[in-house]
């Protein structure tokens, strides 16, 4: 096995570069491997009975054709995409898809994909709106749902300790995420922002422990900081919809900026949140997939059943942690991005830019297409704030 | 001339319809009124049924900014509260309906009041914002936005999506019911404390009733629509759905109203009446008609072409028997369930998966025996959209219907086509000729 | 079209060049610099800064910086206009506003995905027309009972346009309503920054008087035309080479980061 001769980073871009690559090793091996759509699918319980979570994403560069006939062209083109390599039988090799009420349109894409596709195992978890406490019971009982078709879709049993143990897995490969983006508080950071994203999108094609090998030994190596990026004078988060591909950090990175930390789904939304171990394990699971998850998809209120609104602390209360992480990662700029038809992101953008003027952090937003051509005309709004800035 | 009256003719529509028509445009002015002159109001979302009962029997008026869009657009006063929007920072590709109403809140905070220029009254400043989790992320995503320039308070209904497989598991209803009715128990207690008053239950249990009987009823008429030839055009569905999925105003007097109009539809059926003078055609209609130019209907139905069914999410629930679930939160939980979730059955067995907005389609293609489909997605409303590429599929693939997709938008009304539409129209009808054939070799009914 | 300007110490400029822009010419950045110099009377090592700004910035290989447009031109109309607080640019294929404050650039907004907010609507319709883009301004001077021009997109516009003349509506009219459908476009993006006075008008089409009237118009106030309009963006870059330059010199750093060739660019199909 000639992969697990390469180490750290260069494993990291080996697998961005053939991302199906280990699954599909694995499989031959033997395990059955189970795809996901976004962050909602609960992956300590497809782990705890035994199934490699792969996560589902899109590919900019490949051009979308079959999905044309399914969803119209208004919609997110990256789920779009997502299920135009379904279609294409790209991730023929999944055992079993398990996808979620994230947005409508990934909604509806979930059942479409099932109606066409009609994978062997397929649950849909129907992630409420709120964060309130019926909700976390009804995302429950729906978790103990789930946990039945997995033990009669696999024959093996899910138990608790399993499952705690699954769960420990996850906080400690989220550890590690945290560690590998403590590296970049120092100036310059010892790792770029295209680099983290390349470590993500690794970490969700592998199994766990897998990752957390890995995560060791690029940790270790960005340590040594002996490749890492040039000090320049933004250093940038980037809040906003699913970035999978390295291009668009890529081109930020280019000009005088370093993407030091970020608020999207291939990243940080993804590993920070922990699970607390509790009593019955599906409460810790559920307040974090519920309500520690900080996607714009779910609806907060700042006090629960507040009777007037007031605007800042409705900001603060949705947005607070990116003010966090600005103060922790030093950052002097954001970049607010999104794909082109995401309601989730874009009903979020003045608000966000509101709260963003108010704590004093210059924001620019920037739409695009998920696609690598269409970036170039972002390419001079990026500059040009960067020159505001700097 | 003549022909001017030939093309009144072309869709008999009902009589009964008109009263029932005034009566919607009546509630809504009284409506109005009633918010200008200091009557609690809240704008919500469509909710099916979910929370206007308890907003009702609080007392509370209601206004429908997606409806108040769809005003907007019609008198020409959605485009300067789109810019507004968009000079916000909204992005453009965004429901039209909800730029419409952000870029109407933005001027009212401006003026601080309601501004002039707003067509039928304008909406009132609301004490709350009544956000919907069904069907569509603009429905509470807009709302939350709606905080930079109002201090309402914003509560989102939950109701529950589930799969179609996953709505039959074991425990599956029972939780989603129990998870409903919990929240809407929080949303009393939280209206209580908004409004420093407590629920009337027997007003709430009353008007529920009310509420489900005006559904049945109408479910019922539609039912009927499904003789040869249909006796109630797609037309008189939309002039009237209104008093069904707003039920603004008194009930019982939209009660009565439906009444009369299921005698018509009854008589018309037993003397073989049609909607359109000879039915050569029967369709189905997704989603929401082009407003500004229903006049196409005419057009087509000069063709032989009549609507029998359509708009499946303004639809009601099918019938199930509440009545003797004695919480009322509970009966609303159960009919609005229902209302999402009454084609799963059917969807299942067939393997379907989008048992709402897409199923639903092939289930009335079926019932109603349609011959072919015109399917309308909207520019800027993906709810309305999403779907109707594996609905144009399913119909063709799994019922050998034919459909014509016609391009439109909510608030740009521009982008309707009317003549390349009746262009097309020429083409569906030489395929739905073909079609009947083709279904008669496979062995399907009609 | 490609500009070059030549500036010395004092701000004075020694040479402009206002020439022809496509793919080809993009290339020839070197060529366009040539004349540039000859017209300075100048050697090309006798200039101490090199500034590379717009679209094809990324195509002039011997450029010491590379800045974009909307801070160049953000400079050359603070020192036109030192109390300008918008400046709005419409140029043949984009079109932006600027938010200036104290000199600085600190907000701004563009439009570079289509074609009907910039001078390519214009020019595509003038066209069709029959007429040249500079007669334009004129003709619409003189329109009493301008028509409204309700598409949104060029290619319907025109269509509408040709439409209008068959129905014997007077072309300064038509004209003018033209104007009014670009100013008007323009006008709602630049609204999104808050417009406050001094509002500066600069770019090729603010040549059109025409347009400057209709956009008056259109943000309800007063705005102010550079003498040469084109140049803004040129001249903001040299000030600002000039600013880099006397930095650099003080802290006893020299500009230059790589030996500077006047050559044409090896890979032109990047920028485009
Ligand atoms: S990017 Fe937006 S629209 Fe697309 S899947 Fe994510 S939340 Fe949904
Ligand atoms: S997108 Fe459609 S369903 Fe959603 S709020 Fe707008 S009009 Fe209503």
């Amino acid at each position: 096995m000639t992969e697990k001769e390469r180490k750290g980073l260069d494993r990291v871009r080996e697998i961005y570069q053939d991302r199906a690559h280990r699954a599909k090793e694995l499989k031959a091996e033997g395990k059955q491997v189970m795809g996901y759509l976004c962050l909602y699918p609960v992956l300590e319980m497809l782990t705890a009975v035994d199934l490699a979570p792969y996560r589902i994403l899109g590919d900019m560069e490949e051009p979308i054709t079959k999905a044309d006939a399914c969803l119209p062209t208004v919609v997110c083109p990256f789920i779009r995409s997502a299920l135009d390599l379904g279609l294409k039988g790209k991730y023929d090799f999944l055992d079993g898809v398990v996808m979620a009420h994230i947005c409508d349109v990934g909604e509806k894409t979930s059942h479409i994909w099932r109606t066409y596709l009609n994978p062997s195992y397929f649950y849909f978890i129907d992630t409420p709106h709120t964060v309130h406490k019926a909700a976390q019971q009804q995302l429950k009982e729906q978790l103990k749902d789930f946990k039945k078709t997995l033990e009669s879709f696999t024959g093996r049993e899910l138990s608790l300790d399993k499952l705690k143990q699954a769960i420990k897995t996850y906080n400690r490969q989220r550890a590690l995420v945290r560690e590998l983006y403590d590296l970049r508080k120092p100036d310059p950071p010892l790792i770029s922002g295209a680099e983290t994203l390349q470590v993500m999108v690794a970490l969700m094609s592998i199994p766990v422990d897998e990752g957390i090998d890995l995560l060791r030994q690029v940790i270790s190596e960005v340590k040594e900081g002996k490749n890492g990026p040039p000090k320049k004078p933004a250093r940038l988060l980037v809040w906003g919809s699913i970035i999978d591909n390295t291009a668009l950090i890529r081109m930020i990175e280019e000009l005088e900026a370093n993407v030091v930390i970020d608020d999207t789904c291939v990243g940080s939304r993804a590993y920070f949140p922990n699970v607390e171990l509790t009593d019955d394990p599906l409460d810790g699971l559920v307040y974090r997939y519920l309500v520690g998850l900080k996607c714009p998809r779910t609806f907060r209120e700042s006090v629960f059943g507040e009777t007037k609104k007031d605007y800042i602390k409705d900001l603060e209360s949705r947005f607070g942690y990116i003010k966090d992480y600005a103060k922790e990662w030093n950052v002097n700029g954001v970049i607010l991005q999104s794909v082109r038809y995401c309601d989730i992101h874009g009903y979020e953008v003045p608000g966000l830019r509101d709260y963003l003027d108010h704590i004093g952090l210059p924001n620019i937003y920037l739409e695009h297409d998920y696609s690598e051509a269409a970036l170039a005309p972002l390419r001079t709004r990026a500059q040009a704030f960067l020159e505001v800035i700097g | 001339m003549m022909s001017n009256e030939k093309k009144k003719r072309a869709i008999n529509r009902l009589k009964t319809m008109y009263p029932l028509r005034n009566l919607i445009d009546e509630m809504y002015q009284r409506g109005v009124e009633a918010s200008k002159i200091g009557k609690p109001t809240a704008w919500s979302m469509v909710n099916w049924w979910e929370a206007d009962p308890i907003l009702k029997a609080m007392d509370i008026e209601i206004v429908y900014p997606e409806n108040y869009g769809a005003v907007c657009a019609a008198f020409g006063a959605a485009p300067a509260y789109l810019d507004r929007s968009d000079s916000d920072g909204f992005p453009t590709h965004m429901c039209g309906y909800a730029r419409n109403c952000i870029g109407y809140a933005a001027r009212m905070k401006d003026l601080g009041e309601i501004p002039p220029e707003a067509p039928m009254g304008g909406m009132a400043k609301p004490i709350l914002l009544l956000a919907s989790g069904s069907l569509c992320d603009a429905r509470y995503k807009w709302f939350q936005a709606l905080g930079r320039y109002l201090d309402a308070p914003v509560w989102t209904v939950e109701i529950p999506h589930p799969g179609v497989e996953e709505s039959f598991r074991e425990g599956a209803y029972e939780s989603a019911i129990n998870f409903m009715v919990k929240e809407l128990g929080e949303f009393v207690t939280f209206l209580e404390r908004l409004l420093a008053k407590k629920m009337d239950w027997d007003k709430l249990a009353e008007i529920t009733d009310d509420i489900i009987k005006i559904n049945r009823l109408w479910y019922e008429i539609n039912e009927l629509r499904k003789a040869r030839p249909c006796p109630m055009h797609s037309r008189d569905f939309w002039s009237c759905m209104n008093a069904s999925l707003y039920p603004a105003g008194d009930p019982k007097e939209s009660l009565k109203l439906y009444q009369d109009m299921y005698q018509e539809v009854k008589d018309r059926v037993e003397n073989k009446i049609g909607a359109v003078a000879e039915e050569k055609y029967r369709l189905a209609f997704a989603e929401l008609p082009p407003w500004h130019d229903l006049k196409i209907f005419d057009e087509l139905a000069e063709r032989g072409w009549n609507f029998v069914i359509e708009s499946w999410a303004y639809h009601p629930p099918k019938p199930i028997d509440t009545s003797q679930v004695s919480n009322p939160l509970e009966r609303i939980a159960k009919e609005t369930y229902q209302w999402f979730t009454g084609s799963f059955k059917g969807a299942l067995k067939a393997k379907e998966y989008m048992g709402y907005f897409a199923y639903p389609y092939l289930e009335y293609a079926r019932d109603y025996q349609c011959d072919g489909a015109l399917l309308h997605p909207l520019l800027t409303c993906r709810t309305a959209t999403n779907h109707l590429m594996l609905v144009q599929d399913r119909l063709l693939n799994k019922l050998k219907i034919p459909s014509l997709v016609a391009e439109g938008d909510i608030v740009d009304l521009k982008l309707f086509d009317h003549a390349d539409t009746m262009r097309k129209a020429e083409t569906l009808e030489e395929m739905m000729d073909h079609y009947r054939g083709v279904r008669r070799e496979e062995g399907l009914e009609w | 079209m490609t500009k070059v300007v030549i500036m010395g110490r004092d701000e004075k400029i020694c040479a402009r060049i206002v020439g022809p822009t496509g793919a080809e010419h993009r290339r020839l950045a070197n060529k366009v610099m040539e004349e540039a110099l000859e017209q300075a009377n100048l050697s090309f090592n006798e200039i101490s800064c090199v500034i590379a700004t717009g679209y094809g910035r990324i195509n002039v290989p011997f450029a010491d910086r590379q800045i974009t447009e909307l801070t160049c031109h953000a400079r050359g109309v603070v020192s036109l206009f030192p109390k300008v607080r918008i400046a709005i640019d419409i140029g043949g294929q984009d079109a932006k506003g600027l938010k200036i404050s104290n000199g600085k650039l600190i907000d701004f907004v563009m439009n570079d995905r289509c074609a009907a907010g910039t001078g390519r609507f214009l020019e595509v319709i003038a066209a069709a027309l029959g007429l040249k883009l500079e007669e334009l301004g004129e003709i619409s001077l003189k329109s009493t009972n301008r028509v409204k021009i309700s598409s949104t997109c060029t290619v319907f516009a025109q269509q509408e346009v040709i439409q209008r003349i068959s129905e014997g509506i007077p072309l300064e009219d038509i004209v003018a309503g033209l104007h009014d459908a670009i100013a008007s476009r323009v006008a709602k993006m630049v609204k999104r920054l808050k417009i406050e006075p001094d509002v500066v008008f600069t770019g090729g089409v603010a040549k059109n008087a025409g347009v400057v009237h209709a956009l008056k118009e259109n943000i309800g106030g007063e705005i102010l035309v550079p003498d040469e309009p084109l140049l803004t963006g040129a001249i903001g870059a040299a000030i600002l080479g000039k600013e880099l330059t006397l930095k650099a010199v003080a802290k006893g750093e020299t500009i230059q980061r790589k030996e500077r060739r006047l050559e044409e660019a090896t890979f032109f199909n990047r920028g485009n």
